[in-house]
């Protein structure tokens, strides 16, 4: 116990080597189990929402692309198909389509359009308010809710694609119905609308005065018998409402309007192979992919860097042990007439070394308590962690 | 030799495919919502007791022209099945989520025998070009030998939820395309007798009608309610001179002041409800029959 008290002490008196010795102590240890934790939850987090994610359509191009952006909401966009590659999928009768169309923002949030099956699918329950139900309506992840201090009712105001679009992509303010509970996964990060609310932001569906009302004549170029044509005046409206919900129409044919990926779910494990081969003719245009293997694949080349930092992380802990052992063993040595005194007040050599080693225990002891402190938050904050280093 | 995972996928891909599209247990009836009343009625004759068919429409509207607020279209998204009629009838959902497995497009496999009108004002701003927001005609089961496809695909759907009750939805099937068929018959012997003679239609609803039984038939924009103004009239008389029709079919019961300046222009009135809305009085079949026999009140040869 003396022998405690007296390297206790000797450390608090001695607080600028003490920090030093723990601070490098401590990074010896966390590094290397911090890599470890980070690499083994991002490949749980990325292998189990591909997992259930059997089989997923785009364009013809990056399949990486597809599965981060389908998947995880990131900012990679791959090419867009049609509405009409998820009529394909639902016309197979081999598995069910869910639409996606990841392309637009709130506040820096991903706007992900599908339809409402997607919570279904994905297993999301509502933390309160209800699914989106009309036009211009949301569903907001647990961390939206949290960051951007969002609730029922509240607006949310999509963002421009970019800063100078200001002739391009109007941004639509949309009503929050819905918070979803924390799913711990890219969901809790995204804002949730129908498909057709995108193709609004996009300008391909859109709520005006009525042409045959206006009577402003700067609003209207020209009017013959049965073609008004408008000018640039005319007021389209930014924010979906019931009032003027009725003047909201889309143009054109819907099954072309764009998506970016179609989630198939395969009645079976042979459906999913017949629909895999329906996607493998030359002429094909749309690649049908299993995110489990792209995601493995992009795993086991992290997993080659892992080994390579791995073994520079436990070269340079060996090193930073020698020197650390240097350290102490130098230190003892400046302490010789130290030692030397506490031998002559007629302590033994077993007393100086249970002193000795009291003050290692401790800085040690130390150095753990924050090492053990650091793997417990990264694992508290970790699908933070995760969406940070792999999704944005 | 395969691993027990293996043999558990295809197990697990049913029963997430049973998750994903929400269906009711094998013994609750199921939970049909219809966007008109022909669609109720003729899931309610093939489903039987396996069906609750809900019609969210108020009575005294037009269903094709329902305005649903959120808590209506939450309802709906809760439906197994919600039952559409296609051909651009529901004006309200572009504007609605629903579950893309829970809607049946009734007349989807005939999507290319709708009839496309070109009425409607066109307008054009921005890159989008000329647009209208008119018309598809879209009372297709006034044409039977369609009313009989739109119950096919409503059949279809209820053997894919309760694939075990097929042959009972069978039965039912066939005894009411029967009837319907019937209906077509008639109606073809019918058009045969008008023999071209010219009608007027009081709204623009009859086009499967006029097309499938060759009827002479040429509509106005009248709504049986109210009487038609000034303009409508002299409308009315330039159309007298083109097409002289005797007779004007009405989709309600006319007020009675219009039918008898109609009397006195030489025009009899009758009616031939479409049934777009649960009817007052009877069902489907008591009203298309009552349509049949008001049309053959016609005499072509007068």
């Amino acid at each position: 116990m003396d022998s405690l008290y007296l390297a206790w002490r000797y450390i608090v008196f001695n607080r600028i080597k003490t920090l030093t010795l723990i601070t490098c102590i401590t990074l010896i240890c966390f590094l290397p189990l911090a890599l470890k934790t980070l690499l083994s939850v991002s490949e749980q987090q990325l292998l189990a929402r591909a997992a259930a994610t059997e089989l997923l359509v785009g364009a013809k191009g990056n399949p990486l692309d597809l599965a981060m952006n389908s998947l995880y909401f990131s900012n990679e966009q791959p090419d867009l198909i049609t509405m009409q590659a998820s009529e394909r999928v639902y016309n197979s009768s081999l598995a069910l389509p869910i639409p996606l169309y990841v392309r637009f923002q709130a506040r820096e949030h991903p706007i992900v359009g599908t339809s409402v099956d997607y919570f279904d699918f994905r297993g999301l329950t509502l933390a309160s308010g209800r699914h989106f139900a009309m036009l211009g309506e949301c569903v907001i992840g647990a961390d939206v809710a949290k960051k951007l201090n969002l609730n029922i009712g509240d607006k949310l105001l999509s963002s421009p694609k970019t800063l100078f679009d200001l002739g391009g992509i109007y941004p639509l303010q949309m009503t929050v119905t819905g918070v979803l509970k924390k799913s711990h996964s890219a969901d809790d990060n995204a804002v949730f609308v129908d498909l057709k609310t995108t193709w609004v932001i996009e300008g391909l569906g859109h709520g005006h005065q009525d042409v045959e009302k206006i009577t402003d004549k700067q609003s209207i170029l020209s009017n013959k018998e049965k073609l008004v044509t408008a000018s640039a005046k005319i007021k389209q409206y930014a924010e979906i409402t019931t009032k003027n919900l009725e003047s909201f129409h889309f143009h054109g044919d819907p099954s072309v309007y764009p998506i970016s990926a179609v989630i198939a779910a395969p009645i079976d494990a042979k459906s999913a192979t017949i629909l895999m081969g329906r996607y493998l003719g030359k002429k094909e245009r749309q690649q049908i992919i299993r995110p489990q293997s792209v995601i493995q694949e992009l795993l086991n080349n992290i997993f080659q860097i892992k080994d390579f930092i791995d073994a520079i992380i436990w070269i340079v802990s060996g090193a930073m042990i020698l020197a650390l052992l240097l350290v102490f063993n130098l230190s003892f040595r400046l302490r010789q007439k130290e030692i030397d005194a506490i031998f002559h007040f007629g302590c033994n050599r077993l007393t100086i070394f249970q002193l000795m080693a009291s003050e290692i225990l401790i800085i040690t002891l130390f150095s753990g308590i924050l090492c053990g402190l650091g793997l417990l938050l990264l694992q508290q904050y970790q699908t933070v962690i995760f969406n940070f280093l792999f999704i944005k | 030799m395969s691993t027990l995972p293996e043999k558990l996928s295809p197990l697990l891909a049913i029963l997430s495919l049973i998750f994903i599209t929400g269906a009711a247990s094998a013994n609750s009836p199921l939970t049909i919502a219809a966007a008109n009343y022909p669609l109720k009625f003729f899931a309610e004759q093939i489903a039987g007791n396996q069906a609750k068919v809900a019609f969210p429409m108020p009575a005294d509207i037009d269903p094709a022209f329902w305005q649903p607020n959120a808590e209506d279209i939450a309802a709906l998204q809760k439906a197994d099945l919600v039952l559409l009629n296609g051909a651009h009838y529901s004006k309200w959902l572009p504007k609605v989520s629903l579950s893309l497995f829970k809607q049946v497009n009734t007349s989807a496999v005939f999507r290319d025998q709708y009839i496309h009108q070109t009425s409607g004002v066109t307008h054009n701003h921005g890159e989008g070009g000329e647009h209208s927001h008119g018309e598809t005609a879209f009372t297709t089961w006034l044409d039977f030998s369609l009313a009989n496809l739109q119950a096919k695909s409503i059949y279809n759907a209820l053997v894919k939820k309760r694939p075990a009750s097929r042959q009972r939805f069978l039965i039912k099937l066939e005894k009411l395309q029967s009837r319907l068929s019937e209906f077509d018959h008639q109606l073809l012997e019918l058009g045969k007798i008008l023999n071209n003679a010219p009608l007027i239609g009081s709204h623009p609803v009859y086009q499967y009608l006029k097309n499938r039984y060759q009827l002479n038939l040429t509509s106005v924009h009248w709504e049986p309610e109210e009487a038609p103004n000034q303009q409508q009239w002299q409308a009315f008389q330039q159309l007298l001179e083109k097409h002289p029709s005797k007779w004007m079919i009405w989709e309600g019961q006319p007020a009675k002041e219009t039918v008898e300046k109609l009397q006195s222009l030489g025009v009899s009135s009758i009616v031939f409800s479409p049934a777009g809305n649960i009817p007052d009085q009877g069902d489907f079949f008591s009203v298309m029959e009552n349509n049949i026999q008001q049309l053959r009140s016609i005499n072509p040869n007068p």
